[in-house]
């Protein structure tokens, strides 16, 4: 009994010391906010989050809170219900670990920003949304966080409003993410209607419509950036380095996944849905793999790579596998956050500058930055043993031993040699090689606010996968019997993007001009995805306008109702009649005549 | 470096061949085909500099730039921060409002008469006179804000 009542206490505990920076400057008068008392108020929560994790952890307790019902409807209650489970109880202390080191490393990448706490209070506002969706025990509250998250992207993205093109990468973050909640109301007022009640696990009904489960596909989508819906990941790298990595690598894009993973029961039901996340996963992911061959900018080449480990994601869920999907969320969220704040380190110290192609020989001069850069890279692509190699290869092994689409399988596959081949690429151009950078660059990693986060995260990401996978019992049994070459897959074609990338890239030394074939043009330009859609469906939508409004207003009313009606009918009414009245007398004569002449012979 | 010189020489040398035809028609069409390789040879990428439009980094601090006129709301214990510029700053006021007209005067009489034909403006020529449009050059804001 008392160890609920911990647990609970914790949890909650937690969630006040986050709300604490925003409440306490409306109570007292002389209380400012700074950077440094928000970090410090993250870490003290995340020291908290570590107790009801290994409460879970040893006793296995988990508890659902409710109280302070709604009531606006006599038999519907919408309860301010909070879910620690498994998922949450992880989550936590992951997701507050991550923003605590990317907080630290904002202390020192945002120093010069004249509106610095601003910055950190919109931080702090997204990982109150965040949490919230991810403790939320009905959709209610799972909506509150994921319109908070949604928005707070949007004001974090445009942070430096004064830049078109932030301006028009918030926008898109936005519509995309309100074309996913179509789907998300869709399914809740499914819910609403056919079950009765927001919670979550009260819909385990037995077969479940398709409809609701692809609201939720659909909601993911836009969340999550899969295929249909992706072009806001990579325009949402116009925000500061500290946004993107805490919204867009590690927190905010998994809130999707993180929805499908909730509302599993549901979804398990329904084999179509799960092969709906299984394709369209396999898609995505492979497309961003392919988007990310030939990017430039290094915080393209790693939201690409985002999106195609949210790719993965969906893949994991469509097998059936809730489990392995966090896995891979939260051994993701290290390394992913790891590489942000590494690129972050990178342009500062290079004064500004995104481009590969004019950064190189930095392993000497930043020797820190591009060690952890090298370990997340290898995390990232699944090397043996680092984080990404225990969520990663179950995934892939899981993929091959099971009676799937084929078809998905060679697409993730592919995507996994791609993933290989771009992170290396990246790594070979950031790191080896003649310097590219201009000349008097004055760089150093001194500043312990930027190198301590990103050795933090790298030590993370190296015992994360080991720690995390020991830590959560799985519910459905692990395949353990395959052929080697099933076993090795994931190592095998890894390697094989390696071999690929270095060929490319001694190949590219010996190059003069820059080949422009049909493959690497439908890369360079993300695959012509975002002129096309952009365009077509805001031309289509302003045509479509146009000619209703010409129709139903100019042509009907103005012309048809009234002068021209009445004129084209008696513009047909004169015609009719001078046909008939032709004014050939001849003709009227010799009728005439023979009218008479049949006339006298019929009657004689 | 010693790449690009070598294939600006070649391509020189096949301008050079082509320098005399004299036929209009053949010139259009060497000019277009010659047009049309270009484009084709562009890089897919360019690289662009932060700064420069397109980039980066461009742009990026105009959301803190404020015009020069919110000066004068400032509090007074605020310029008392400052208070050389600020007893200056009458001073250069009144000295923007005589050179006004000089400076359109002189605007005036030195653009042609279609339209000004580049960017550029025009020096101060008379001795005490200042150069057109000088208030909006002295007054603009630092790129990277405090």
């Amino acid at each position: 009994m008392e160890i609920t009542l911990l647990l609970n206490t914790s949890m909650l505990l937690t969630l006040t010391i986050i709300l604490t920076p925003t409440l306490l400057p409306l109570l007292s008068k002389t209380y400012r906010n700074s950077p440094t008392t928000i970090t410090r108020t993250v870490k003290a929560a995340f020291l908290t989050s570590l107790v009801p994790m290994s409460l879970f952890t040893y006793c296995n307790t988990e508890s659902i809170t409710s109280s302070w019902e709604w009531k606006f409807i006599t038999n519907f209650k919408i309860p301010l219900s909070f879910k620690m489970d498994q998922y949450s109880m992880m989550f936590f202390p992951i997701a507050l670990f991550v923003t605590w080191s990317i907080l630290q490393f904002a202390t020192w990448y945002m120093a010069m920003e004249p509106h610095i706490t601003k910055f950190f209070s919109y931080l702090l506002m997204f990982l109150i949304a965040m949490l919230t969706l991810t403790i939320a025990n009905n959709m209610f509250l799972l909506f509150i966080g994921w319109e908070g998250v949604g928005i707070m992207s949007f004001l974090l993205i445009g942070w430096w409003h004064g830049r078109a093109e932030a301006n028009t990468a918030a926008l898109q973050a936005v519509l995309y993410n309100r074309i996913g909640d179509i789907g998300l109301i869709l399914n809740m007022a499914w819910l609403a209607s056919t079950t009765n009640s927001w919670e979550i696990q009260l819909s385990h009904s037995p077969q479940t419509p398709i409809l609701p489960l692809l609201g939720l596909i659909l909601a993911a989508t836009g969340k999550s950036a899969q295929f249909g819906l992706h072009p806001w990941l990579p325009a949402a790298m116009e925000g500061p380095t500290p946004v993107s990595a805490l919204l867009h690598s590690s927190t905010m894009v998994v809130a999707g996944i993180f929805l499908l993973i909730r509302t599993h029961p549901i979804l398990t039901t329904n084999q179509t849905a799960l092969t709906t996340c299984l394709c369209l996963g396999a898609l995505s992911t492979l497309f961003a793999a392919i988007c990310a061959l030939t990017q430039n900018d290094i915080k393209k080449i790693i939201a690409f790579s985002t999106s195609s480990q949210l790719g993965l994601m969906m893949v994991t869920i469509g097998l059936d596998l809730p489990q392995l999907a966090f896995l891979h969320i939260s051994t993701h969220a290290f390394f992913k956050a790891m590489l942000f704040l590494c690129s972050g380190s990178i342009i500062h110290c290079l004064g500004g500058e995104q481009d590969i192609r004019k950064m190189g020989g930095l392993q000497k001069t930043l020797p820190t930055t591009t060690s952890c850069l090298t370990i997340g890279n290898l995390a990232l692509m699944g090397t043996p043993f680092l984080a990404g190699f225990y969520s990663k290869d179950l995934i892939i092994e899981n993929l091959n031993t099971s009676y799937v689409n084929t078809w998905a399988l060679l697409l993730t596959l592919l995507a996994t040699t791609f993933t290989a081949t771009y992170s290396l690429r990246m790594t070979l151009l950031v790191q080896t090689g003649s310097t590219r950078i201009p000349t008097l660059t004055p760089m150093n990693e001194n500043n312990p606010m930027a190198s301590n986060p990103i050795t933090r995260l790298a030590t993370g990401s190296i015992l994360a996968g080991l720690l995390i996978s020991s830590i959560i019992p799985p519910t459905k049994t692990p395949p353990m019997t395959m052929p080697i070459t099933t076993k090795t897959t994931a190592i095998i074609i890894t390697i094989l993007g390696i071999i690929l990338a270095l060929e490319l890239s001694s190949m590219t030394h010996t190059l003069t001009q820059p080949k422009q074939g049909t493959y690497s043009n439908f890369s360079s330009t993300l695959g012509y995805f975002n002129p096309l859609t952009h365009r077509s469906s805001s031309t289509k939508l302003l045509n479509n306008g146009q000619q209703i409004a010409q129709n139903l207003i100019d042509s009907s009313w103005y012309k048809k109702m009234g002068p021209e009606g009445l004129a084209d009918l008696q513009q047909t009414t004169a015609k009719i009649t001078t046909t008939l009245h032709s004014g050939l007398i001849k003709t009227y004569l010799g009728s005439f005549a023979l009218s008479i002449l049949i006339t006298a012979l019929l009657t004689h | 470096r010693d790449k690009y010189r070598y294939f600006a020489c070649l391509l020189r040398e096949r301008f050079d061949k082509n320098k005399d035809v004299k036929d209009m028609v053949k010139a259009t069409e060497l000019l277009r085909a010659g047009e049309e390789e270009f484009w084709a040879n562009q890089h897919p990428q360019p690289y662009i500099f932060p700064d420069s439009p397109g980039g980066t980094s461009y742009e990026r601090y105009e959301c803190y730039k404020l015009p020069e006129w919110c000066l004068d709301y400032w509090h007074p214990s605020e310029k008392a921060m400052y208070p050389d510029y600020f007893a200056k700053r009458e001073q250069w006021k009144k000295l923007q409002r005589e050179s006004w007209d000089k400076e359109i005067k002189q605007l005036e009489e030195e653009t042609p008469a279609d339209g000004p034909k580049t960017e550029a403006l025009p020096p101060a020529r008379k001795e005490g006179h200042l150069p057109p449009l000088w208030w909006h050059y002295v007054t603009r804001p630092r790129e990277i804000p405090m």
